[in-house]
């Protein structure tokens, strides 16, 4: 697959030849110019490329691109629904869904103001709450953080690991090399026209970012579900029964989980919806991780984007 | 595609940009149209009016979206689609206005040729009148569609093609608007005519493919 703009342009991206699999967190990296815009673009569908074509893209995507200043007649919940629409959703569900994001994002209070006044801030949650709005399972972040305010970055890395434990596709760029460090299961790296995959560890900054450690016990004899959003490190602690408050005398002891800070909230939803549902002991974060976060390989085999040289 | 053409239209009806070619529109059938005159030649400047007023609307629907809120929804669905939505858009508020005209000329002119010795029949000019204005907002649609985004990107190169390709499509002999409204124009004056069938016909296969390809283009160049 190759791309350039205008018959005469210069090749930004050729021979790019990479399978993306589902349920996976992946960064872009690259200069200034080297294509991932044009990257995140024809993985999106918005652009397709001049050679070469890409299979197997889900139904539902959203993009969220690096500035939104969408001077639109219209207000930020009369855009959502209408994007909510646009997505094949129905209208009293996409009017439900369009309040409950500006509400995660802190911006229901801006719900019924012309989307021409909004602040570059506000306007940038709305971007991305039409993109989480869907559900979507090929969700592509255009430097999406830019412009949002801490609580909405917070609550953007968050979305994005629920989106992919849900076991959709994210696909990011962001210039801040600690965003969802640790998280992204996968790292390309584009430049000189090419695509690379780069290896955890030869990824520019720090591997893993904040982590939490979550402790859980579970029914006895039951067994940790295999795909726990974060694929967290697991380390089954011995029976430390004392004979003091309500401990179940049963052969599990507790678990403790750590995973990257964003998958806390999905991990805990996981564990509780589970079947049998754990119980969770305590939650704690932890600011300096004791030990590396080697993210889990093959989780998922099947590919969910292909892009492939043939024509 | 519903959506997407509800999305289309109320961007459109919310930011008043169709104001300026429905008072162009109106200006012409005031200059052009006369309570008690013949009804077939009163039809005829309507539906040719129709032509450039509906590649306006294209190149309003086609250019409406800021480039960041395009990329969004063509992520969504993909850019061919949200580009035949633009168009489609355009398309249909032309026919709505077309059916409307159709009606306000059938109601105020006489049905007379233009000599007035002969009778024309109201429900058979109100076909003619109605293919021949379909006729040229199909026609129209498809000036519009070449004249603007992703075909010509460059604003002054956009309006010069939309005025030239509308005179032309009007002027050129085998054009299907031109065919139409001759055919109203030259019946009002000997009182025999046809509905336009085949030149209606033949307008729907061209927008058609213009809109294909200009789709296709859409979705190579964002």
């Amino acid at each position: 697959m190759g791309h350039r703009y205008g018959l005469g342009g210069r090749w930004v991206l050729r021979g790019v030849d990479l399978a993306l699999p589902a349920r996976a967190l992946v960064r872009v990296e690259g200069g200034n110019g080297a294509g991932k815009s044009t990257l995140l673009r024809l993985l999106a569908g918005i652009d397709a490329p001049a050679e070469g074509q890409i299979t197997g893209r889900p139904a539902r995507r959203g993009y969220v691109p690096e500035r939104f200043p969408a001077a639109l007649p219209l207000t930020a919940t009369g855009y959502l629904v209408h994007l909510g629409r646009i997505h094949g959703l129905r209208t009293a569900e996409a009017k439900r869904r369009a309040g409950e994001w500006l509400i995660r994002f802190g911006a229901a209070e801006h719900a019924r103001t012309p989307l021409a006044e909004l602040s570059k801030g506000t306007s940038q949650k709305v971007a991305v709450a039409q993109a989480l709005l869907a559900a979507p399972d090929l969700l592509v972040l255009d430097e999406a953080w830019t412009g949002l305010d801490t609580a909405a970055r917070a609550e953007l890395d968050r979305a994005v690991a629920e989106r992919v434990a849900a076991g959709a596709t994210v696909v990011f760029v962001d210039h801040d090399p600690r965003r969802l460090a640790g998280a992204a299961g996968l790292t390309l790296r584009t430049g000189g026209g090419g695509v690379r995959t780069v290896t955890a560890s030869a990824a520019t900054g720090p591997t893993s970012g904040p982590q939490v450690l979550i402790e859980v016990v579970g029914p006895p004899g039951a067994v940790l579900p295999a795909d726990l959003p974060g694929d967290p490190i697991r380390e089954r602690q011995a029976e430390e029964y004392t004979g003091a408050g309500p401990h179940p005398g049963s052969g599990s002891g507790p678990v403790r989980l750590t995973v990257p800070a964003p998958y806390s909230d999905a991990l805990l939803g996981a564990l509780l919806t589970a079947r049998p549902p754990w119980h969770i002991r305590q939650v704690v974060p932890e600011e300096a991780p004791a030990q590396a976060a080697a993210p889990a390989p093959g989780t998922s085999p099947e590919a969910a984007v292909e892009v492939s040289e043939a024509p | 595609m519903t959506a997407l053409i509800r999305y289309q239209a109320a961007l459109l009806a919310r930011s008043q940009r169709w104001l300026a070619p429905l008072l162009l529109y109106a200006a012409v059938l005031a200059v052009g149209v006369q309570g008690g005159q013949p009804v077939l030649g009163s039809l005829g400047v309507a539906a040719a009016a129709l032509l450039p007023v509906t590649a306006w609307a294209v190149h309003l629907c086609v250019g409406q979206e800021p480039p960041a809120a395009r990329t969004v929804a063509s992520a969504a669905v993909g850019p061919r689609r949200v580009h035949l939505a633009a168009l489609l858009t355009a398309t249909c508020c032309a026919a709505v206005l077309a059916v409307v005209t159709t009606a306000v000329v059938l109601l105020v002119s006489s049905p007379v040729t233009d000599d007035g010795a002969r009778a024309v029949s109201r429900p058979s000019a109100a076909l003619a009148g109605l293919l021949a204005a379909l006729c040229c907002v199909l026609l129209g649609a498809a000036v519009g569609a070449l004249s603007s985004r992703p075909v010509l990107v460059r604003r002054g190169w956009s309006v010069a093609a939309a005025v030239l390709g509308s005179l032309l499509a009007l002027v050129t002999t085998g054009s299907p608007a031109r065919y139409a409204v001759t055919d109203l124009v030259t019946g009002s004056r000997t009182g025999t005519f046809q509905p336009p069938v085949l030149p209606s016909l033949g307008a729907a296969v061209l927008a058609g493919a213009v809109a294909f390809l200009v789709c296709r283009i859409a979705a190579r160049r964002g």
